[in-house]
């Protein structure tokens, strides 16, 4: 229930700590990740960090919500990419169960255990390939159970609150999202993983089918003790489901906590921002004052010191010159100068 | 005096295939007014025609769309004019950007990858001002530019140097040059990050202040309509189920679709569980009958399976299409 910090002292705090009791309590463990993505050739050739040294961890025994939240470009997708082994790390590691997934990625075992669920449930399954076929599949290539046999299917399409009449035969033009997402969701879960990767799932579902999803992600943590990574752009579904929050901003995690605490009293000027700008279904609490807005935010990753700094109204001259550390503030870490009293 | 009268809209998607007609009925019979000077609110699902609608209210008729039955007025000052009658093209285009105007969605796909944003401007500009030199043309855009807080470098940029909140940002710029009475707005805010959002619907508000015009707000985003509209209405399958002042509408939802969607509507600050209706949105190919709603329900009775009911006023400014209003009339 901890994030590493990067800075120096916690890294030798956590070198001291014995290591086989390290690897036992962990699910997983994301160390130091940075991906550098490279673009252009020759003279034009630029680098872009999309994830720029980002730790945290899961237990092993607390199943939970875990939600990474931050605007488009924060590196979210490409910190989920980077668990799934989707995208090899530039530098850093994502250790699962206390294995580096460099060396277990693309192994039955790793796939099995670690479970991904996409954005768009349109786009996840072929048009032209019946539903029901994405699910045999799964039980059938991991070999869940005795060849000719899937009971797992059934199982796991209660478990999302379907039934396998339901969706037998069905091409996935003839469902809707919010079942066509169940189904997706059931289909992970048939290989009956610990942990869910989940890259904005309810994004492209309609707004009266959203919770029936959401409250799904609830169900899991509780009954199966799926531990659940949640990314979204998304703080109010954050909010209602999570339990522990980290904020990306241009590839770096400024801010983690539980979620009531991050975001109902946030520390960091980013997050201040992000919880100032979620608009309230609300009419009378409309939006009295005007923020101000950037104009360059493509230049962000590349600042120097605190990546925030162009925007933030609390900035001083070390935010320009130094990354700030991650300060410890109440069980919380913040990437932010104005805590280092603290 | 309402500025845009809508009365008994139709309009279908009609499709033949191997002799087959296939018709998806968008909009359904759609009736309402939109005052001058006011933000007014379409809310709904996707699939649920409010984009449909936008189209045919600004005449942005092509196949398969066709419209049915229905007129469309519109009601500017020195000018009263059906749009729906004006068959060619080159007339609809007169009012298009100097009377009506319309913010659309993606920003990327709007603007030319492959020319300045200057030129966007210059298009625009010359299609209903006439080849204006340069010094007038400057002076425009300037001035517009400067309404709205944009950097002039903006407008040596090309689209893929500019991000997706600079981009819907000059869309909207675009879409306001010519100062038209009514802005359509089609989910600017989609597909934006949040601090990006609240930039965008800022400067909507600003145009909307400066300009005088009216607004129409196309969104499913409620918490969106919540922060910006006059006056809301709600759509489902094809029809408007509720039309009433924001504040009205948010504190004392009536028809069951709209209660249940606030209801499922996440807060922060606030845990408590939210649900959802079972079912899922029908398709406009295949509508139920009766009431649109009645399958997913909670309240349906056995009458909303054969009746439809009229969207009616049961208080002041409030309109519901529900059986259970009944009474209320």
């Amino acid at each position: 229930m901890r994030v590493h910090s990067h800075s120096s002292q916690s890294r030798n705090a956590q070198s001291s700590e014995p290591l086989v009791q390290k690897e036992h309590s962990k699910l997983l463990e994301v160390d130091n990740l940075t991906k550098v993505f490279t673009k252009g050739q020759g003279f034009a050739k630029s680098t872009i960090t999309a994830v720029n040294e980002v730790s945290f961890s899961l237990e092993l025994d607390r199943p939970e919500i875990f939600t990474l939240a931050g605007e488009s470009g924060s590196g979210k997708s490409t910190v989920a990419k980077l668990i799934l082994g989707f995208e090899e790390p530039s530098s850093g590691a994502v250790r699962f169960r206390g294995e580096d997934i460099a060396r277990t990625r693309g192994k039955a075992k790793f796939m099995k255990d670690v479970q991904p669920v996409f954005q768009n449930p349109f786009e996840t399954f072929n048009p032209l390939k019946r539903i029901d076929t994405y699910l045999y599949e799964t039980e059938r290539n991991f070999r869940m159970s005795k060849a000719g046999e899937y009971p797992l299917v059934e199982r796991s399409l209660e478990l999302v609150g379907l039934s396998l009449t339901e969706i037998k035969d069905k091409y996935p033009s003839e469902m809707s999202g919010g079942q066509l997402q169940r189904v997706s969701i059931a289909r992970a879960l048939i290989p009956n993983p610990s942990l869910l990767i989940m890259d904005e799932p309810v994004s492209m579902i309609d707004a009266s089918l959203r919770m029936s999803v959401i409250n799904l992600f609830k169900e899991l943590k509780r009954q199966q003790g799926v531990s659940i990574i949640y990314i979204t752009h998304d703080l109010a579904t954050a909010y209602y489901v999570s339990d522990r929050i980290a904020i990306m901003l241009r590839g770096q995690i400024v801010e983690t906590g539980s979620v009531e605490e991050v975001l109902d009293s946030p520390l960091h000027p980013y997050t201040q921002l992000l919880r100032a700008s979620v608009p309230v279904p609300d009419p009378a609490n409309k939006w009295q004052k005007d923020i101000p807005l950037s104009d360059i935010e493509i230049r962000e990753y590349s600042r120097k010191g605190c990546k925030f700094a162009g925007r933030c109204s609390k900035a001083e001259d070390i935010c320009n010159e130094c990354e700030p550390p991650d300060y410890r503030v109440n069980g919380r870490y913040v990437k932010c100068h104005l805590y280092k009293t603290a | 005096m309402p500025i845009l009268d809508i009365r008994g809209l139709k309009a279908y998607y009609i499709t033949r295939k191997y002799g087959h007609a296939s018709r998806v009925r968008a909009v359904d019979g759609v009736s309402f007014q939109v005052k001058k000077d006011e933000i007014y609110g379409i809310a709904g699902e996707s699939g649920c025609g409010k984009s449909t609608l936008l189209k045919a209210v600004s005449g942005l008729i092509k196949p398969p769309l066709q419209v049915l039955e229905g007129e469309v007025v519109y009601d500017f000052e020195d000018q009263k004019l059906s749009i729906l009658s004006l068959r060619e093209d080159r007339q609809r285009r007169r009012i298009r950007g100097v009377r009506i105007s319309l913010i659309p969605q993606g920003s990327m796909s709007v603007l030319n990858p492959v020319r300045r944003i200057r030129e966007s401007f210059r298009d625009i500009i010359d299609a209903h001002l006439g080849t204006v030199d340069e010094a007038r043309f400057n002076d425009i855009v300037r001035t517009h530019l400067d309404a709205l807080g944009l950097d002039w470098s903006v407008m040596h940029a090309f689209p893929h140097q500019l991000s997706g909140g600079m981009r819907q940002r000059i869309t909207i710029a675009l879409a306001t040059i010519l100062k038209p009475d009514i802005v359509f707005a089609d989910e600017p805010t989609t597909a934006l990050d949040v601090v990006v959002q609240r930039g965008v619907i800022q400067l909507i508000k600003k145009i909307k202040r400066e300009q005088m015009n009216t607004v129409i707000m196309v969104t499913h985003d409620l918490a969106v309509h919540a922060n910006l509209c006059d006056r809301l209405a709600i759509m489902y399958a094809g029809k408007m189920v509720e039309e009433a002042d924001v504040d009205a509408l948010f504190s004392n939802p009536r028809h069951p679709y709209t209660i249940m969607l606030l209801k499922s509507l996440p807060r922060l600050g606030d845990r408590s569980v939210r649900t959802s209706a079972p079912g899922a949105p029908p398709s406009l190919v295949n509508v139920p009958s009766g009431c649109r709603f009645h399958p997913r329900c909670p309240e349906a009775m056995e009458r909303c399976r054969s009746e439809d009911p009229e969207l009616v006023e049961v208080e002041k400014g409030h309109r519901v299409a529900c059986l259970l209003e009944e009474g209320s009339r």
